[in-house]
């Protein structure tokens, strides 16, 4: 019988001071929100390294990202012992009707891509229509509902790295719209023929640098990934282009990292934002311990024991945690489709996770502990006397 | 009902040990309403804390209802108190975000009581003390001596043997403390209840079958000669 908790006590303490509790809750909603949001940023920037296939390899210019390799390594590449097949990139870096619709477009290899990317499935439209149609291109689901596009849409593109000699645009028609079932390829790129630009800049029709920006090579089941690396790099270590292979894992991963160490520089906020709330609910706790601690003695002299004052501040400072942490959990939830929306192309895979809505929660609960932990203690152990003799 | 013997209690205060009670020896039988005077600083309220098992002695034994709590485990001391001893503050002592019923409730909640009988007993004991209308009052609402009632029906809502008043009076005026004393007196009278009460005020020691004196930690035949 000495466990029963007062929890009407608890509840009624919690509205002791309405305003301190709603401005500390509020507080906390922020922070959470700000933690979870942070945290799916994180998140999305490693979705595409965890979903890197490890058969498909990434193969560059030594010596950057931006420097293009000619069209003829592409045979050679193909000729490498466990190579089944590979695909071009090259990025096209248009703009639609303004530059603010930025959004990623790759001229890549029609033939090999559905191959080399099982992910992608057509659900509207057909794949044999992009193939067999030099002009036309693929856009995902999600990049077709912002611009409400449907198949047989033409896209006018304005070319930036690659614009047109006369001024006009590029136009593609729209043979199909794809989805991704998994993170290396988000839903919101638009894919045409390589050849059609490799045959603009040929006749003079585009100006721009002839050659791809990676090629993306598929290894054959049983191969030594390894040594299938080792063999492209070595094919071309004498030029006219030196080549760095990666694993798609590593492209990706390197990729994040040209952008700066963005996920160690977000958790760094996240974790300062996580402290300074922590500091904020145990000050608020503290306050409140002091507050309550003639009631505490009023309690043990009614015949409460030590561990159940221990509880009754420990549970406000639990409640306040968890609602003030679990609505900021739920708003970054909420509002997760509208970020995604407004940050547009940049994190096109943007999403709060259930790990991240998890882990929030047990954020809140934790916070909850810590910044109650101490004030209970001291509260749970002050003696009867000493707790009434202090002046209301 | 009580028995100290040998009772010493000593407080470090300013540097030094401060004997507040020293060699103390009481006898107060079941049924007794006995008041305890002596001026400040006297070991009253000492007295009432190692009687209640709020504390315990230095030396000596305290033997109340029976057990000797001086050798009771803090722990168990906790639920002792709530089944044998009902308190009584000059302060009231309510919880304020709490209202009169609800004051009254929580010490119910150490005994093996429904939520329904609970609230039953809680009632009684407010219609016991004359503030049945006033159950959904928070402290601030009500005036000293209401407060002071509710304090009462605390007190006794479990039906405990002993009710130890630490100068219940001191805060009252003259009417609402004569109010106090005749539940004081009704508890002790009618329905047998132990009670001990700390007080400065002669008036409310009359009340009392039996007036004891406490001078520097001793008991005195007399009042001392300062007059409290």
């Amino acid at each position: 019988m000495a466990g029963a908790l007062p929890l009407r006590l608890v509840f009624k303490n919690l509205f002791r001071h309405p305003v301190r509790s709603a401005l500390t809750a509020a507080s906390l909603t922020v922070a959470f929100f700000l933690l979870c949001t942070l945290q799916s940023l994180v998140v999305t920037l490693d979705a595409g390294v965890e979903d890197a296939k490890s058969d498909r390899l990434v193969v560059q210019s030594a010596v950057s990202l931006y420097v293009i390799l000619p069209e003829s390594y592409d045979a050679k590449i193909r000729s490498v012992e466990g190579v089944e097949g590979t695909c071009r990139w090259t990025w096209f870096g248009g703009y639609y009707q303004n530059p603010s619709n930025f959004f990623a477009q790759f001229a890549t290899s029609e033939q090999t891509l559905f191959s080399i990317y099982p992910e992608l499935s057509i659900v509207e439209g057909s794949a044999e229509r992009f193939m067999s149609d030099r002009s036309s291109c693929l856009v995902g689901e999600e990049l077709a509902a912002v611009y409400r596009w449907k198949v047989g849409d033409t896209v006018p593109l304005i070319g930036t790295i690659f614009p047109r000699t006369d001024g006009s645009t590029w136009n593609f028609r729209i043979a199909g719209i794809y989805r991704s079932s998994a993170a290396s390829v988000d839903n919101r790129t638009m894919f045409f023929h390589h050849e059609y630009l490799s045959k603009s800049l040929e006749d003079g029709a585009a100006n721009g640098p002839d050659g791809v920006g990676v090629y993306v090579v598929k290894v054959k089941d049983g191969a030594d990934v390894q040594s299938v690396m080792s063999r492209i790099d070595g094919l071309f270590a004498k030029g006219p282009q030196r080549v760095q292979t990666t694993t798609e894992a590593e492209f990706q991963a390197q990729f994040v990292s040209m952008v700066g160490n963005i996920p160690f520089f977000v958790s760094s906020i996240g974790m300062a934002v996580f402290f300074a709330i922590l500091l904020a609910v145990l000050n608020t706790m503290l306050m409140a311990a002091r507050e309550q601690t003639h009631d505490a003695g009023i309690l043990k002299a009614l015949g409460f024991g030590g561990r159940t004052v221990f509880l009754v501040l420990m549970l406000q400072s639990l409640a306040l945690s968890v609602v003030g942490g679990g609505l900021g959990v739920l708003a970054a939830v909420g509002s997760s489709a509208g970020i995604r929306h407004a940050l547009g192309s940049m994190f096109p895979l943007y999403e709060v996770t259930t790990e991240t809505t998890v882990a929030g929660l047990i954020g809140a609960v934790v916070l909850g502990l810590v910044a109650g932990l101490v004030p209970a203690l001291r509260l749970g152990r002050l003696s009867c006397v000493a707790a009434l003799r202090l002046e209301k | 009902m009580i028995s100290l013997r040998h009772v010493t209690k000593r407080y470090w205060r300013g540097g030094q040990h401060l004997t507040v009670l020293d060699e103390l020896d009481l006898e107060v039988r079941d049924g007794e309403f006995c008041a305890l005077m002596g001026p400040s600083g006297s070991g009253k309220s000492t007295l009432l804390n190692l009687v209640g098992g709020l504390d315990y002695p230095d030396s000596g034994e305290v033997c109340v209802a029976g057990e000797f709590i001086s050798d009771i485990p803090d722990s168990a001391l906790a639920s002792w108190r709530a089944e044998t001893v009902g308190f009584v503050f000059q302060a009231f002592n309510l919880i304020p975000v709490l209202s009169a019923l609800e004051n009254l409730e929580l010490p119910l909640l150490l005994a093996p009581l429904g939520r329904r009988q609970r609230r039953e007993h809680a009632l009684h004991a407010l219609e016991l003390v004359g503030l049945a209308d006033r159950a959904h009052h928070r402290p601030s609402q009500l005036s000293g001596g209401q407060e002071q009632r509710v304090a009462i029906a605390r007190a006794v809502v479990t039906d405990p043997a002993l009710i130890l008043a630490d100068e219940p009076t001191g805060d009252l005026d003259r009417d609402s403390a004569d109010q106090v004393l005749d539940i004081l007196a009704r508890l002790n009278r009618e329905i047998g209840k132990t009670v001990v009460m700390v007080t400065h005020d002669a008036l409310a020691a009359r009340r009392a079958g039996r007036v004891v004196h406490l001078d520097k930690g001793k008991l005195a035949d007399r009042p001392p000669e300062n007059g409290e």
